[in-house]
C-alpha cells in the first residue's frame, strides 16, 4: 500500500517536474508574447498541481494534506487570473500577436 | 541555489531595462527566500518572501511610473568598484572557513544565551526546569520578549521610514494636486481656493 | 474597469482570505512562523490588491488617509505603551512579567499585544507608501 503511494507521488512530481521543465523550455524559445503567455500558465497552473498532488499522495490524510489542498485550490485560482491579467495587458499595450499580419490578410480576403 | 542567486544579481547588474530589473529583484527575493528555508530558517523566509517578492516588488512598480523605464547607459567604464568587490568578497569566504560547522552545537554563538533562551522558552513538563516565556515560537520570544527592545527600534525605523515618504511625497487633498505645504490643514471652514481672485482683498490662506 | 472582469471577481473573492490570513500569522507568531512584521505585510498587500484593481478612489474610500496616519503611529505607540505599562506595574521598561497574575501569562499577553503594534505600524506604512506612490500625477502611462 505504501509502494502503491509512493509510485503514484512519484508519478506525479515527476511528470509535474518534466512539464515545469518543458514550460519553461517553451517560455525562453517560443516566438510570442501570447505564446510564451500560454507555456508559463501550463507551468503555473497544471507543474505546480501535479507537484502539489504528488506531495498530498505523500502526505496522507493528515492536517498538512488539508493545508496543501488550500494551496493547491490558491494555486488554482490565482495563477490562470495572473496569466489572463498578463495577456489583457498586453492586449491593452496593442503588443500584435505574431501572426496577427496573416490573420488580418485572411480576413481581408474572404 | 546560490549559484541562481548569483546568476540573478549578475543579471540586474547589467540589464539596462528597469522593468526586468524589478522583475528579477523579485525573482531574487524568492530565491533566497528559498535559501532560507533550506537553512531551516522559517520565519525569516516568510518574512524575505512576502516583504522582498511581495511589497517591494509593487513599490518598485510604482516608483517605475514615476521614472524613466531605461537606465542611463553609464559614461565611463570603472574597473575600480568590481576589484573592491572581488577582494571582499575573497576575504570574506576565507574568514568562513575559520567559523565553526553550520549548527554546530558547541558554537560559541550557540553557547552563550541559546541554551537558556531554548530551556526557558519551550514550554516544560511540570516537574522540569520552570517556564519563563511559554511561547513555543523561539524565535518570536527572542524578537518579542528577549530582544524587545531591539525590536521597539524596528518599529520606530518602520515609523520614521514612512513618515519620511509621506513628507517626501505629500499625502494629496482629495480634489486639488498634492501640496506638501499646506498638508496639516484644520479642520474649520476656509474660502474656496478654486477661486482665489474672485474676491480682491482676501488673502488665499483665509482665516488666521 | 468593466471589462476587467475576471480579476474583479477573483480580487473579490481572494481579498478576503488574504485579510483573514494576515490575521492568522498574527496571531498564530506563537506557535508557528509569523508575527507582527509578516502579518502586517501581508495585510497591506489585500488593500495594495484592491486599490490596483478597483482604483484609486475607491481604495481612499476603504482606507481613509486619516485613519492610516493614525495607524503608523498608533502601532509604535501600543509598542512603547506596553512598555511604559511594565514600569506602571512595578517592573522594568519593557517586562512583560509583570503584566498578568503569572509571568508566563504575562509574558504571553505581552508579546500578543506587542506583536499586535508591530503589525499595525508595518501594515499602515506599506500602504501610506503605496498610497503616496499611486496618486502621484503620472508621468508616462
Amino acid at each position: 500500500m505504501a509502494l502503491a503511494a509512493d509510485i503514484v507521488s512519484w508519478v506525479l512530481m515527476g511528470s509535474g517536474a518534466i512539464l515545469a521543465l518543458i514550460a519553461g523550455l517553451g517560455v525562453l524559445r517560443l516566438p510570442d508574447v501570447f505564446t510564451r503567455m500560454h507555456a508559463a500558465g501550463i507551468g503555473d497552473t497544471l507543474a505546480a498541481g501535479l507537484i502539489l498532488g504528488g506531495l498530498m499522495v505523500q502526505g496522507g490524510f493528515s492536517l498538512v494534506t488539508i493545508k496543501l489542498i488550500f494551496v493547491f485550490l490558491l494555486l488554482q485560482m490565482t495563477s490562470p487570473t495572473s496569466t489572463h491579467a498578463l495577456a489583457k495587458a498586453a492586449l491593452t499595450g496593442r503588443v500584435k500577436p505574431k501572426l496577427a499580419d496573416e490573420l488580418e490578410a485572411e480576413r481581408s480576403k474572404r | 541555489m546560490l549559484a541562481f542567486l548569483v546568476v540573478t544579481a549578475i543579471a540586474i547588474v547589467r540589464l539596462r531595462n528597469l522593468f526586468a530589473v524589478v522583475m528579477l529583484s523579485g525573482a531574487y527575493s524568492l530565491i533566497a527566500a528559498t535559501i532560507f528555508v533550506i537553512l531551516d530558517a522559517v520565519d525569516v523566509a516568510f518574512t524575505e518572501a512576502a516583504v522582498g517578492a511581495g511589497i517591494t516588488t509593487v513599490l518598485l512598480l510604482g516608483t517605475l511610473v514615476l521614472t524613466d523605464r531605461e537606465e542611463k547607459a553609464p559614461k565611463t567604464r570603472n574597473y575600480w568598484p568590481l576589484g573592491v568587490v572581488l577582494l571582499t568578497g575573497a576575504a570574506l569566504v576565507y574568514a568562513t572557513l575559520d567559523m565553526p560547522n553550520f549548527a554546530d552545537p558547541n558554537a560559541p554563538a550557540n553557547r552563550h544565551v541559546a541554551p537558556r533562551y531554548l530551556a526557558d522558552t519551550v514550554p516544560q513538563h511540570p516537574s522540569g526546569a520552570p517556564v519563563k516565556v511559554g511561547v513555543p515560537n523561539v524565535v518570536t520570544s527572542i524578537l518579542a520578549s528577549y530582544r524587545g527592545y531591539d525590536t521597539l527600534g524596528e518599529v520606530t525605523v518602520i515609523f520614521t521610514a514612512g513618515i519620511g515618504v509621506l513628507l517626501l511625497l505629500g499625502t494629496p487633498a482629495r480634489k486639488e494636486a498634492p501640496d506638501p505645504t499646506k498638508r496639516k490643514a484644520p479642520a474649520r471652514k476656509r474660502p474656496n481656493r478654486r477661486k482665489p481672485e474672485a474676491k480682491p482683498g482676501e488673502t488665499a490662506e483665509g482665516s488666521p | 474597469m468593466k471589462h476587467h472582469f475576471i480579476l474583479r471577481v477573483i480580487a473579490k473573492f481572494a481579498i478576503p482570505f488574504i485579510l483573514l490570513y494576515a490575521l492568522y500569522v498574527q496571531f498564530h507568531g506563537d506557535f508557528g512562523p509569523g508575527g507582527g512584521f509578516q502579518a502586517g505585510v501581508i495585510f497591506a498587500a489585500a488593500f495594495i490588491l484592491y486599490a490596483l484593481i478597483f482604483g484609486m478612489e475607491k481604495a481612499r474610500h476603504a482606507a481613509p488617509s486619516a485613519a492610516i496616519r493614525l495607524g503608523i503611529a498608533l502601532g509604535v505607540l501600543i509598542y512603547a505603551g506596553t512598555g511604559v505599562a511594565g514600569i506602571l506595574l512595578g517592573g522594568k521598561f519593557l517586562d512583560y512579567s509583570v503584566l498578568a497574575h503569572d509571568p508566563t501569562h504575562g509574558q504571553h499577553l505581552g508579546i500578543l499585544i506587542v506583536e499586535f503594534g508591530v503589525g499595525l505600524t508595518v501594515a499602515s506604512v506599506m500602504i501610506a507608501v503605496f498610497f503616496a506612490f499611486a496618486s502621484r500625477p503620472r508621468s508616462e502611462g
